[in-house]
């Protein structure tokens, strides 16, 4: 989607921004990208949809200056996920949020010197060795009287409080997240996330890369929807570019996709179990990934990284064998999935762990953009595939799986009828794979025209967004991935408060996110 | 009497990559010959030890999904001995770094070995891990563990398949086997040697006007 | 037979304990006396007024700890008392299952 952009300035973005969210209803904050305009300032573009009418919309709102510091009002109360989305901008650009609580560095160290976003950054030689400095304090800025940037201290943590910290080396994290959660005996008090221990600095090295070359580091974001991270890519120059794809380029490029899909999902199942102890059903979910794995192994020869997708097409046609294996598969995975169940999903012991167990509200969940199966879940129509179809998802008949029960039973079940959903996509599409060329040939350097694209697709774990700024260079000016998984962390919070400490485990596991995919 | 050379038992000696570096390390540490009894008692040991490396679980990124299929029921690490992955660096033998290390983690990295017993050992798994690999060009990520701790095996690739992590894992237990143990490995720190090592942290050069108290006052 | 049962598990233990300070290997760095919190260093005082619930956990875990402590030796000798044996543990078992039932009905069983 190309994104026309509301322009606000100082002067009326605090009540615009309230009127797009109560009498416009765009309750879905999709993403704030952060952006060193160049010569306008630094600046951030706010990404809306109405949940109703899935209509998107786009606000472009240039930082004032005020002395030395660039400062926009905090959005943070009309959107929840605002909170972490806010304090991501700021760590990599330095724009400070007027009136956010919690106006820390997200990512980053504590004690790390400079906005690496910024086009003015100079990358430091060297790094620490010691232990990240952790104050008591965080900071809140505001305006005072005189116009003049002022700041007050708001306290994390009072003296007596009991602060443990989960993760960043912990099995049932899913990546290196740390949690620090303030704990009562065994109930929790609150949960601050920290992240950036996988904090690679894709976006800042995109910047550098031709088009081409962005797309070898999208696989290792989120390497279970590899495939769906590279189509977002892909989707959003294509888009731009106006490639028109064969299609069959269409027709691999979805079974691909759901191919993906159900092996990630596998994992969530054996992961979710093996999280809560369960360690014999990860055993049972790997066996059958490997059959998975074999298919894609084919025809892209990666396992877990498959480099397939490339602008205009795909790296290679698929194998001769792809059909007749695909088939072999679905035809295997149908009571495999059954097997699932009644192994690990309707045991007496999962539903008591499991039920009532991280509610979370529709309107929290659309406040907090928590997408994928998870926001499904808490009854949330959120499906990309429906919503905005891309590939062949429009053509294909599938159900869009919800739950009312908004618990993290309902998430792990959600998943295991999506796995039948996906065998459901494959088995219309693996038979009619029409005849033609792969790879619609480009030029051999690729530049995009100016502008501002946003594509989003729906990953494993749910919307993947691409967002492309464009100075008509053969490098990308800005490029932004929208993490699945930042939303499901930022949500956990509110989840967790009251419950055991056993449980921010089961939540951490219902809700599946990866951590390479929020720090990027 | 002479060292053995490390047997695996379903590959050949000379098909292995690298036995110099084995045998250069058996030609240092017995070069003054070896005595029958401690020989022995060290194949022994090392035997025992070789066979039973428990590692940790650290995956920071996409190697720590080749890791865990590994683990599983096709590639199956456990018939090597590598039976559970400890959670806490105490018990655990070996680190199995899988995935990128970020200027972040790495102080948490450190820590987590210096907290595991000896003896113990480091593989690099991926090529993140041994160089930076596709990251390298980043402003946050350390280019290659070796910066940070001592590595005994590196396992290229990106990520690298699951037979080339166990082919890695049988060379470090190529490694266990021709270690000297007993007078080697088995080394106890002398007084000196444990003095210098737990010296306190010494600041010098602290302001006059320095409160240590000052950054608790309320505002 | 009882003796050499003893002395077995005296020495097994024993020795086991004598080879690993004799053979292995001792490092010391400031690292390895800290508590491990998965990589970072700990906030706080570990001296926190502990929640109660804890406390009752315990000593109910005690209580029928002990009670099972009494059961074992009891079942050994079962047989030669007869009728005489299983009486008496009956009102013994009798005694703590209304403890239970009480500690049941108050509510110490779940989690406060």
């Amino acid at each position: 989607m190309k994104l026309e952009n509301i322009v606000l300035t100082n002067a009326n973005f605090e009540q615009q921004m309230q009127e797009l969210r109560t009498k416009k209803n765009f309750d879905y904050l999709v993403t704030i990208v952060g952006e060193d305009f160049g010569e306008e300032g630094l600046g951030c573009i706010y990404i809306l949809e109405n949940t109703a009418t899935n209509e998107r919309t786009s606000v472009k709102m240039i930082a004032d200056k005020v002395g030395n510091d660039f400062v926009i009002p905090t959005v943070c109360t009309l959107w929840k996920d605002a909170n972490l989305l806010e304090r991501e901008v700021f760590d990599f650009l330095g724009i400070k949020f007027l009136g956010h609580p919690d106006m820390r560095r997200l990512y980053l160290r504590s004690d790390f010197a400079g906005y690496p976003l910024r086009k003015d950054f100079k990358a430091q030689e060297g790094y620490s060795m010691d232990d990240e400095p952790q104050d008591d304090y965080t900071n809140e800025y505001y305006i005072d009287k005189e116009g003049k940037l002022a700041v007050k201290k708001n306290r994390l943590f009072t003296d007596d409080d009991f602060v443990v910290n989960i993760g960043p080396q912990h099995p049932s994290t899913h990546g290196v997240l740390r949690l620090q959660t303030i704990l009562d005996g065994e109930t929790v008090k609150k949960i601050y996330p920290h992240f950036g221990y996988i904090h690679r600095g894709i976006e800042k090295m995109c910047e550098s890369y031709t088009y081409p070359q962005t797309l070898a580091l999208t696989d290792r974001l989120d390497y279970l929807s590899a495939m769906m991270n590279r189509h977002a890519l892909v989707g959003v120059i294509e888009e731009a570019m106006g490639v028109e794809l064969t299609d069959r380029i269409q027709y691999i490029r979805t079974i691909m996709d759901e191919l993906q899909r159900i092996d990630s999902h596998l994992l969530y199942l054996g992961c979710c179990a093996q999280d809560l102890g369960a360690l014999t059903a990860f055993l049972y979910s790997m066996r059958d990934r490997e059959h998975v794995l074999n298919c894609m192994e084919e025809t892209t020869g990666g396992r877990l990284i498959q480099n397939y997708y490339r602008i205009g097409g795909v790296q290679d046609d698929i194998d001769p064998n792809f059909v007749k294996n695909v088939k072999a598969l679905c035809t295997y995975l149908k009571p495999m999935v059954k097997e699932y169940t009644d192994v690990f999903g309707d045991n007496v012991i999962t539903h008591n762990r499991f039920e009532n167990v991280g509610v979370l509200s529709k309107e929290d969940a659309i406040s907090y953009g928590v997408t994928g199966a998870s926001g499904r879940a808490s009854n949330w129509h959120n499906d990309v595939r429906k919503n905005h179809p891309y590939a062949m998802y429009g053509k294909v008949e599938f159900d869009e799986i919800t739950a009312t029960t908004c618990d993290s039973m309902a998430r792990y079940y959600n998943r295991v009828e999506e796995i039948r959903q996906s065998i459901r996509i494959i088995e219309q599409l693996i038979d009619n794979i029409p005849a033609g060329d792969f790879y619609v040939k480009q030029k051999a350097i690729i530049k995009v025209p100016e502008g501002q694209w946003y594509f989003s697709t729906e990953g494993s774990r749910g919307e993947i967004g691409v967002y492309l700024d464009s100075r008509g260079d053969k490098s990308p000016y800005r490029l932004k991935f929208r993490p699945m998984g930042l939303n499901h962390v930022a949500a956990m919070d509110e989840m967790c408060r009251g419950l055991k400490v056993a449980d921010v485990i089961t939540v951490g596991a219902a809700l599946d996110f990866v951590i390479p995919d929020i720090d990027r | 009497m002479e060292v053995k050379k490390p047997v695996i038992k379903s590959i050949p000696y000379a098909e292995f990559k690298d036995n110099e570096t084995l045998e250069k390390i058996v030609e240092e540490l017995h070069e003054g010959g070896v005595n029958v009894v401690c020989g022995s008692l060290d194949q022994l040991i090392n035997w025992g030890r070789s066979n039973s490396l428990w590692s940790l679980t650290f995956a920071t990124s996409c190697c720590g999904i080749e890791f865990m299929a590994v683990g599983c029921a096709r590639y199956d690490f456990a018939r090597f001995g590598f039976e559970v992955t400890r959670n806490s660096p105490r018990q655990a033998d070996l680190i199995m770094c899988a995935g990128t290390i970020t200027h972040k983690m790495a102080p948490v990295m450190k820590r987590l070995y210096d907290e595991m017993a000896e003896p113990k050992y480091v593989i690099a798994v991926g090529g993140c891990a041994i160089s930076g690999g596709p990251f390298k060009s980043s402003y946050h990520v350390v280019k290659g563990i070796e910066e940070i701790v001592p590595v005994d095996v590196f396992i290229p690739g990106c990520p690298p398949r699951p037979e080339a992590i166990m082919y890695g894992m049988m060379q470090l237990q190529r490694k266990v086997k021709v270690e000297k143990f007993l007078g080697g490995r088995n080394h106890k720190m002398t007084a000196e040697e444990r003095r210098q090592a737990m010296e306190p942290i010494v600041v010098r050069n602290v302001p006059e006007d320095f409160d240590p108290k000052e950054g608790l006052k309320e505002d | 037979m009882f003796i050499t049962v003893i002395l077995t598990a005296a020495v097994l233990v024993v020795g086991a304990y004598v080879v690993a300070k004799l053979i292995g290997p001792r490092t010391y760095n400031p690292v390895k006396g800290q508590p491990f919190e998965c990589g970072i260093p700990t906030r706080g005082s570990a001296w926190m007024p502990v929640s109660v619930g804890y406390y009752l956990f315990a000593i109910l875990f005690l209580m029928f700890d002990i009670e099972t402590v009494f059961l074992y030796p009891w079942a050994v000798v079962v047989k030669d008392f007869g009728a005489m044996a299983l009486c008496s543990i009956g009102f013994f078992l009798l005694v703590l299952v209304f403890g239970l039932a009480y500690a049941w009905r108050k509510g110490a069983l779940e989690w406060k």
